[in-house]
């Protein structure tokens, strides 16, 4: 297109999403019509269930993850990390190291750890096995140095200093303090309540890790487990060495990202730096203790909210005081009053920096945390005011948009009809603390945006011999972006799903936006569509000159392509018109289209408790999920995604927390047997639903929503059974014992 | 019925047993057998190859590297193991070329991503040494299916969307594949307990066990 025909251009809001946090701003597009999704009724693929296309590679263990990868001559690399949460490294013998059989380098990294967990020397060797003996051979002697390593340790008077201008960040405030106290002292009722939250693990079940291939020369190829592939070359240019476009980055397939795989990471620098004085590959895959201490992780918080309402369940006026526990970052934690809206709010959040690695993104930062916390008040006040727990919600949703609440108010109804509510004897109070299994019900509710922005570049190629391919250089976390891809590309040129190979995972191809802050498929799918849509214009500019008939007469079906302009139209084979292709085949590119995507994924999720107040036990019997997903591109892979985020939801309500022994230094539970995800014998009957009402022609990412209020409505089905109100997750026999006055 | 203890290492067999009391007496680092001096001192590339027989029933003293034979999926194959070194990392990192379907997640026996069939009975790959298995049928996922072909419970998994980033997936696989063979007509409740030590951390389960209860109708029907 020439300058002077360049379109008018139009501002609109994005996501914009940084190591995962999101955040908004404002971009130009060309002010063009940009497509649109065909009518739902219409689609053969999309909004069906699509096994994902590269399940028989997973499912027969062919898949390749960075894990996985083998290269000729590679070495395996392994961290010592501090075992202390700060410490002067005295003596570490390298030598030693350096002598054992099969170990090629030992190298020190760190002579001052500041944190729990951060590396201080890296070994590597031919064998796993003589990698760990190297380890053992640096026989390092550790001066402890004073560290503080939970909220009263780092808040204390003497506390030792962890950031420069000490442990206490500035309070970030919002609203006026004098209003909201009046506006509280006028409530018919208020409470007054701490909620605290532990600091969770993303757990992901390939560790963070690199598999660093350079061998002598210019180039490099890095394999990498990452939430951005096309990102990470810059990164590794320093350590290499080498021009970043000399490096070829590959992500095949991941184990799991939940937000925590940004970035080259430590370990991916310290790969490249053995990798390039070697001249050999380096494996390097954090151990799972390593992962526990310095993967990154979702931030803790204690969080004390004053929220007093109506009589009749409006919230007049709150102040929420809050910390945030991100080790040496700053953490994360959306603002109160979250979802709700209140008369008069004043809240002030301060950061406390601690000796331990700094928290990252993880599926929805600072969510979940403030979710847990304004749902359990919100019950709590409502229980004092004597309002319907599904009412109270439904007056308090007040958001700009107003769809929004329409949303809610008919998820509220949705949930509430699957979880049984109608018949739920305890609406207003909760249930008595009697017999062995008091039965309760919890409500919480979600929102995100789920928007895309411009940053993927799609090709779509089709060869002469009929093969069909979607290429973009972006990843695939478990959320189906092969599948999609191909869907999309398929749907558009009449073509079965099998018909079109969708190739990701490489910084060779076309660039990708970064996996985070549920972007992605907002991104990538109006891109993909768009390559596809300009895919079938070229071949029907093509068939019109071989076939001398009009473009816009061709029309692309399952059952072949037709021209109905035609005199008398015959159906072709997609294998014959491809072969009158030239030999080169057929390109077209794809770039983000924003009429195809849209932001704004309100949810409500519901969960039934049983409570055995002689033990405590708390057995989480169902979860329902009710989601506004806008067009659903795959519904199987979306209810997997949903699923799985209420889930995860489930591991932090009960089970999940991060413990670090203040005296010790030491995180007591750092591997999988005392960190205790939730298994198969824990896995309640799960209901998820896809919002159907949602009729916007328009793709929105889900990857965050869902993992917002499951904590919530678990905790809040815990009171709702017995009176047992937790305020500090996970949610163990102890604490729900405690909560009745039954131990103390 | 199958129970999760079925696959730690606490076999009933007698060579089990007196690994069992080995490792605990060896404070962590496991050999099979007794522990020579040249294993302490780090294993050595460089150090003598010894091949050895099949596992001998009492006591044999194996140290350095010493070449093994291991019949995995069907086929012999010969490898160079240390006396420590797991099954696990025999599979992903000794075999040429490797096996790599089965996954280090924990390394210590508690999320089953490694889990494989040792005489059609499932166990964590991670706490069994190599050299125990000399004689000893070994089935990893790639030998239940490969995409061409997959097994019944395979194709299941692919149609209920029994996996997200998939790296728990040939754990469960393996799992729910023994299960399934001991009885096709498990119940969820069976399938729960079959795969009750595997962890899966994109909350896939409920899929998982829809997946193992289609694939035990057709088995249980020969279809």
């Amino acid at each position: 297109m020439s300058r002077q025909d360049a379109p008018k251009k139009k501002k609109i809001k994005v996501p914009k999403v940084v190591n995962g946090i999101e955040s908004e701003v404002e971009i130009e597009v060309d002010d063009v019509p940009g497509g649109a999704w065909p009518d739902r009724a219409s689609l053969r693929l999309l909004n069906h269930d699509l096994p994902r296309v590269d399940g028989p590679e997973k499912s027969s263990g062919r898949a390749r993850y960075t894990h996985d990868v083998r290269a000729p001559g590679m070495v395996y690399a392994r961290l010592l990390v501090s075992p202390l949460p700060h410490a002067r490294v005295k003596k570490l013998d390298l030598d030693a190291a350096r002598k054992v059989p099969g170990v090629v380098i030992a190298i020190a990294l760190q002579e001052e750890p500041k944190w729990l967990g951060e590396p201080i020397a890296a070994v590597a060797a031919e064998s796993v096995e003589a990698a760990e003996d190297g380890l053992r051979a640096l026989a390092p002697q550790l001066e402890a140095m004073p560290w503080a390593v939970d909220h009263a340790g780092a808040t204390r008077p003497d506390a030792p200093r962890v950031g420069k201008d000490g442990n206490l960040g500035k309070p970030e405030t919002n609203g006026d303090e004098a209003k909201a106290r009046a506006a509280l002292k006028a409530s018919a009722a208020s409470i007054t309540a701490t909620y605290t939250v532990p600091i969770q693990h993303h757990s992901c079940l390939e560790t963070h890790g690199v598999v660093v291939d350079y061998r002598g020369g210019d180039e490099a190829t890095v394999y990498c487990s990452t939430q951005a592939t096309t990102g990470f070359a810059e990164e590794a240019a320093k350590p290499l060495d080498l021009q970043a476009s000399k490096i070829h980055g590959l992500n095949e397939h991941m184990g799991g990202g939940f937000g925590g795989k940004f970035g080259l990471g430590l370990e991916g620098q310290v790969a490249c730096r053995l990798s390039k004085e070697l001249k050999r590959p380096v494996h390097l895959m954090l151990t799972r203790r390593d992962e526990f201490l310095m993967g990154g992780n979702r931030s803790g918080s204690v969080q004390t909210i004053e929220l007093g309402g109506s009589a009749s369940g409006d919230l007049l006026g709150m102040v929420a005081t809050s910390f945030k526990h991100g080790g040496l970052g700053r953490g994360s934690l959306a603002g109160q009053p979250y979802i709700y809206a209140v008369g008069d709010t004043y809240r002030a959040v301060r950061s406390v920096l601690m000796n331990l690695d700094s928290s990252r993104a993880m599926r929805a930062p600072g969510h979940p945390q403030a979710s847990f916390a304004m749902e359990s008040a919100l019950d709590e006040l409502a229980y004092a005011l004597g309002v319907d727990l599904l009412e109270i919600r439904k007056r308090n949703v007040k958001n700009p948009e107003a769809w929004r609440n329409e949303a809610w108010k008919r998820q509220l109804d949705r949930a509430a009809q699957e979880i049984g509510w109608a018949a739920h004897p305890h609406k207003t109070k909760p249930g008595p603390a009697t017999g062995t299994e008091c039965i309760g019900i919890g409500f919480a509710l979600g929102n995100w945006g789920g928007g895309g922005s411009k940053g993927c570049e799609v090709e779509v190629k089709i060869e002469r011999d009929g093969s069909v391919s979607a290429l973009c250089g972006t990843q695939d976390l478990g959320t189906g972006t092969r599948t999609y891809m191909a869907a999309i590309t398929a749907e558009e040129l009449g073509l079965p799903l099998a018909g079109v190979t969708a190739r990701i995972g490489s910084s060779r191809l076309g660039n990708s936006v970064g996996s985070g802050g549920s972007v992605t498929t907002a991104s990538l799918a109006p891109a993909v569509k768009d390559a596809a849509s300009n895919a079938r214009a070229l071949m029907a500019d093509h068939l019109s000159r071989v076939m001398n008939l009009p473009a816009a007469g061709f029309r692309f079906m399952p059952e072949g392509i037709v021209n109905d302009q035609a005199k008398s139209p015959t159906v072709m084979t997609w294998a014959k018109a491809c072969a009158t292709l030239p030999v080169e085949g057929l390109r077209a590119n794809g770039v983000w289209v924003d009429s195809l995507q849209a932001t704004g994924a309100p949810c409500v999720q519901a969960a039934r408790v049983a409570v055995d107040p002689g033990t405590g036990r708390v057995r989480v019997l169902h979860m329902v999920c009710v989601q506004a997903v806008g067009l659903p591109l795959n519904r199987l892979a979306l209810k997997s995604q949903i699923q799985g985020a209420m889930i995860q939801a489930l591991g932090y309500a009960t089970g999940e927390g991060r413990v670090i022994d203040p005296v010790l230094g030491l995180q007591m539970n750092a591997n999988f047997e005392e960190y205790k995800l939730p298994h198969a014998l824990e896995i309640p009957r799960m209901t998820t639903i896809i919002d159907d009402e949602d009729k916007r022609q328009a793709v929105v990412g889900v990857g965050e929503p869902p993992a917002i209020p499951g904590a919530g409505a678990i905790a809040n089905a815990v009171a709702n059974a017995c009176g047992a109100r937790v305020r500090e997750l996970p949610i163990t026999p102890d604490k729900v014992l405690m909560a009745l006055g039954k131990v103390v | 019925m199958a129970k999760s203890s079925d696959r730690d290492s606490d076999g009933d067999n007698a060579a089990d047993l007196s690994r069992r009391r080995f490792l605990r007496g060896a404070g962590g680092v496991a050999a099979g057998g007794v522990i020579g001096p040249a294993l302490l001192a780090g294993g050595a590339r460089a150090a003598p190859v010894t091949p050895i027989p099949l596992a001998a029933a009492g006591p044999e003293e194996l140290a350095g590297l010493v070449e093994i034979e291991l019949t995995i999926n069907g086929s012999p194959r010969k490898l160079k193991v240390e006396p420590r070194t797991t099954l696990l990392d025999a599979l992903r990192t000794r075999l040429e070329p490797a096996l790599t379907g089965t996954k280090s997640v924990c390394d210590r026996g508690n999320c089953g991503a490694c889990t494989v069939l040792v005489d059609d009975e499932p166990r964590y790959a991670c706490l069994q040494l190599a050299c125990d298995l000399r004689g000893r049928k070994i089935t990893t996922v790639e030998g239940l299916g490969d995409p061409a072909s997959l097994s019944v419970l395979q194709q299941e998994f692919v149609a209920h969307d029994g996996q997200q980033c998939g790296f728990c997936t040939p754990g469960f696989v393996v799992a729910i594949t023994a299960a399934l063979k001991r009885d096709p007509r498990a119940s969820e409740a069976d399938i729960r307990a079959a795969c009750a030590g595997n962890a899966c951390r994109c909350g896939t389960q409920p899929q998982i066990f829809e997946a193992a209860l289609a694939a035990g109708r057709r088995l249980a029907e020969g279809k």
